[in-house]
């Protein structure tokens, strides 16, 4: 329904997970949370239709959706996760090494307000080994920033585009996601984000430091950063308990809570048995 | 009973003529059965009221003496008793005593319009003294705070039927209100209590007659689980309650308060010899398995079926079936009517079950539903997925027979990680694949779950069959639509065949249960609150699709506006001197493609006609 459910390729991966093939997915009947969120698993600000089921990541969100008035909300696990169900086997690649970073990002209407440099000190004094750090496509394309990682010596990489109102989703941004993610031991951000926690299941030690920066236009309803770190205190810091952390990660990407294909299908509203699927179907 | 002339039907006055109490043939089968338990050969009994004729028949072997008020129910009883007595508590004989009376239908029975009235104990007090010493008194007491009262859709003090010419209620203080004043009256009578059951579902008919000491304490039974909820289901079906009589009762096994909800009460008391004297606090309590009777009178399925008991031996519960005497069981059917078509059926009732011990933990229904209303999937998986190995690992090359093919989770016992079934009485006649008999179970609760109103962790689109899928999915199999059809047919034709429908039953069958909706309202009991919760989800339903109704007009009035505007980009571009030149540079190009296309076509053409030739 909600063009917010291609983001990331993600009704592309449920697609492949559910058995419709690499075709356009057809229509969700709901709201497919879109990345991590301390809230109710929507993005602020998006239209909602009432009773629309919200299809969450996390019981934890269902929780809060919930207590906020949503109604209708289910947990169905993150699409990374689903992901990584179907590439549970492809683990054949060299072994990993250094660090993957991901510095905090808005999206496209948003600016980060923060100290690159300063950042950029603190993941050299930091991170032993080689480090990609990985932008958000948006900043990707500034070459002002780009310039400045790659100065520091930092291989990097953008995973792709996110797709907006139906358009230039990139269908394999979370196969590029994972793939990176199993070529380097460690993932680090100075915000907890989906990012660490793809990459705590991806098998990487996390870590979460440095300067959160400040979001224009941040919405501060959910309590932001400051919550996130008095929520999550064990997941924040240059070295975490790493089983801790791959408990929690677990939790909140809701891995338990996947479903096979068939009833996947169900819940997303796609009662067509593949072969009579319509991948030609418009999306929403 | 002696056979010999008919015998005489005494009216010593107080007679009612023209009344009828019209005991419902099959309304105390049960108590018919603790009867048959109760009474020695030869033994004389006082049976006082009109009782359902099966208890008559369980009484076949003794010396019957039956005190009614209605003399036309003198002739229903004329001829298979020794003596008739019509004339309500007044005409009780004083100078005869018996080893054994009998009020099943409560003391009320014997109270007669004519001649005075007396008062609760009194009646007791005149049933006492016609007790020999040490004789037994089965006494049932209504219960006026009892489960049909609190569902029921007419109020009590409204009284308006023939037998209500006094409204008994719990206001007056004659009459016990509970099972401690009964006790305290029948010690003061003389009498002291022993066995007690609660009688459910109603108070003028009773399937289920379970120990309230066991009650009590045992829970989250799954045996009590399962007859009280088929007891309240099946006791109350089409009939307009408040609300779910099988839901409260078994809220009231898990709260202890099965037997204080009871619609009636069965007590056993002896006379003791010291009549009159103050009962002492031990005399007062229950004694629990002194009377060495069953802790159980269970009839399973539809009218006619057989009474089972349940009795507690050194290892446990244990099914027990009574001999198949004309006593106990006199116009019982081990097996339903055969069905017209009889060709071939999906399941057959194993006349010997059930037998054996009685599986002890909580019923699969109550845990799963428990489950839903917490959203706790994990548990819900655990038990979903321990169900679905439990089934696996009995198949014979995925298939499953017996009764583990048909039990589902009303029927199935789980303690700890050990499952078992409950009532093995039906069998699968053929076997079925694992994942259809996995699928039925998840349909059938999926069907209850929804329709009862039940909240859940999914959402409210998913109608039955994508729930049963979805069970599946947390069960950890990837059950698909197809698997769930099987699933409905297989449940038809074996309903078709427990219900002893014909030829075209489980067409039929199938047809109403793909028919059932999300928002339909539970079948059984016409209840006001399940009926209001299925319009709270038909409105709820509605608001969903008018929102998303005005969501995709909203979102299709945006779409046309890009659009619109991309036509005009296009059509502003296609006069462009840029354009016109691509258009002219991209012709010759269009054109020989087509043209290399005719060729190939005329050339496969040519090629397929000289392979034919």
């Amino acid at each position: 329904m909600h063009h917010a459910n291609h983001f990331y390729g993600h009704a592309h991966v449920l697609a492949r997970y559910a058995g419709l093939g690499d075709g356009h997915p057809p229509r969700i009947n709901g709201y497919v949370q879109h990345g991590w969120n301390i809230g109710d698993g929507l993005a602020p600000g998006h239209p909602y239709a009432e009773r629309t089921p919200s299809l969450l990541w996390s019981e934890q969100t269902r929780r809060r959706a919930w207590s906020l008035g949503r109604r209708n909300v289910t947990v169905i696990g993150a699409p990374f996760g689903y992901l990584l169900a179907m590439r549970a086997a492809d683990q054949s690649q060299p072994p990993r090494a250094g660090t993957i970073w991901y510095p905090f990002h808005g999206w496209e209407g948003q600016h980060v307000k923060g100290d690159h440099q300063e950042l950029i000190a603190r993941i050299r004094d930091t991170e032993p080994g080689p480090v990609t750090v990985c932008l958000y496509w948006h900043e990707h394309r500034m070459r002002r920033v780009r310039r400045r990682y790659e100065k520091a010596g930092f291989r990097v990489i953008c995973h792709g585009y996110r797709g907006q109102w139906w358009r230039d989703t990139d269908p394999l941004f979370l196969d590029r996601q994972l793939a990176e993610l199993r070529r380097h031991a460690r993932v680090a951000s100075n915000r907890l984000t989906s990012a660490i926690f793809y990459g705590i299941v991806a098998g990487c030690e996390p870590a979460v430091y440095g300067d959160p920066m400040a979001l224009a236009g941040e919405d501060p309803t959910f309590g932001g950063t400051a919550r996130i770190r008095r929520q999550w205190p064990e997941l924040h810091g240059e070295q975490v308990h790493l089983p801790t952390a791959v408990e929690i990660a677990h939790a909140e990407l809701g891995t338990d809570h996947r479903y096979p294909p068939a009833a996947l299908r169900e819940l997303l509203g796609w009662t067509q048995s593949p072969d009579r699927a319509q991948p030609q179907l418009e999306a929403a | 009973m002696t056979a010999g002339t008919a015998p005489a039907v005494r009216l010593p006055g107080g007679e009612m003529l023209a009344w009828s109490d019209r005991p419902d043939e099959h309304a105390d089968r049960p108590l018919a059965a603790l009867a048959a338990r109760l009474v020695p050969a030869g033994a004389r009994v006082l049976l006082v009221g009109a009782h359902d004729p099966a208890v008559l028949d369980a009484l076949a072997h003794a010396r019957v003496t039956c005190l009614l008020r209605g003399y036309r129910d003198a002739t229903a009883v004329t001829g298979r008793v020794d003596q008739v007595v019509v004339a309500g508590s007044a005409g009780l004989p004083a100078d005869e005593q018996y080893d054994v009376v009998i009020a099943g239908v409560g003391l009320g029975a014997i109270e007669s319009v004519e001649g005075p009235r007396l008062c609760w104990d009194e009646l007791l007090a005149r049933l006492a003294a016609a007790l020999r010493p040490d004789g037994q008194l089965l006494l049932r007491v209504p219960n006026p705070l009892g489960l049909h009262r609190l569902v029921a859709g007419d109020a009590w003090y409204a009284g308006r039927a023939d037998p209500e010419w006094t409204v008994d209620g719990v206001l007056d203080t004659g009459r016990p209100a509970n099972l401690d004043q009964v006790r305290v009256r029948l010690a003061t009578a003389g009498l002291r209590a022993g066995t007690c059951y609660a009688a459910y579902p109603r108070p003028d008919l009773t399937t289920a007659l379970l120990a309230t000491d066991q009650l009590s304490w045992r829970t989250t039974n799954a045996l009590f689980d399962a007859v009280l909820h088929d007891a309240c289901t099946s006791g109350f079906a089409d009939r307009f309650v408040l609300a779910d009589p099988a839901r409260l009762a078994v809220d009231a096994l898990h709260a202890g308060r099965a037997a204080d909800l009871a619609p009636s009460w069965l007590v056993l008391a002896r006379r003791t010899s010291a009549s009159g004297s103050t009962p002492a606090p031990a005399d007062m309590g229950e004694h629990v398995g002194a009377d060495g009777l069953p802790v159980a009178l269970v009839r399973l399925g539809e009218v006619g079926s057989t009474v089972v008991e349940v009795v507690d031996g050194p290892s446990g519960w244990h099914w027990h079936r009574p001999e198949p005497h004309a006593r106990t069981e006199p116009h019982a059917r081990t097996e339903p009517a055969p069905a017209p078509y009889a060709i071939r059926t999906a399941a057959h009732r194993d006349p010997a079950a059930p037998d054996g011990p009685v599986p002890d933990g909580r019923l699969l229904r109550s845990l799963l539903l428990d489950g839903c209303l917490r959203r706790d999937t994990p548990r819900l998986r655990h038990l979903l997925c321990g169900y679905a190995d439990w089934l696996a690992g009995q198949a014979d090359d995925g298939r499953l027979t017996g009764a583990v093919a048909l039990a589902g989770a009303e029927n199935l016992v789980v303690a700890g990680d050990r499952f078992a079934v409950l009532d093995p009485t039906w069998r699968a006649d053929e076997p079925l694949p694992v994942d259809v008999v996995l699928a039925r179970t998840l349909w059938r609760f999926s069907a209850d779950l929804l329709t009862g109103g039940y909240a859940h962790p999914w959402t409210s689109t998913l109608d039955v069959a994508g729930l049963t899928v979805v069970l599946g999915g947390v069960a950890g199999r990837d059950l698909d639509r197809a698997v769930v059809e099987a699933a409905v047919e297989t449940e038809a034709a074996v309903g078709a065949t427990v219900r002893g429908l014909d030829a075209d039953g489980p067409v039929r069958l199938a047809a109403d249960l793909r028919a059932v909706t999300p928002t339909d309202p539970p079948p059984g009991p016409r209840s006001y609150q399940q009926l209001r919760e299925a319009w709270l989800r038909q409105r709820d339903e509605n608001t969903r699709l008018a929102a998303a109704l005005r969501w995709t007009e909203e979102l299709l009035a945006s779409r046309e506006r890009t659009l619109r505007l991309a036509e005009a980009k296009i059509n502003l571009l296609s006069g462009t001197l840029g354009y016109k030149a691509a258009r002219l540079a991209i012709t010759p190009a269009r054109l020989a493609r087509r043209g290399a296309r005719a060729a190939t076509r005329r050339a496969r053409a040519i090629v397929t006609r000289k392979e034919r030739t």
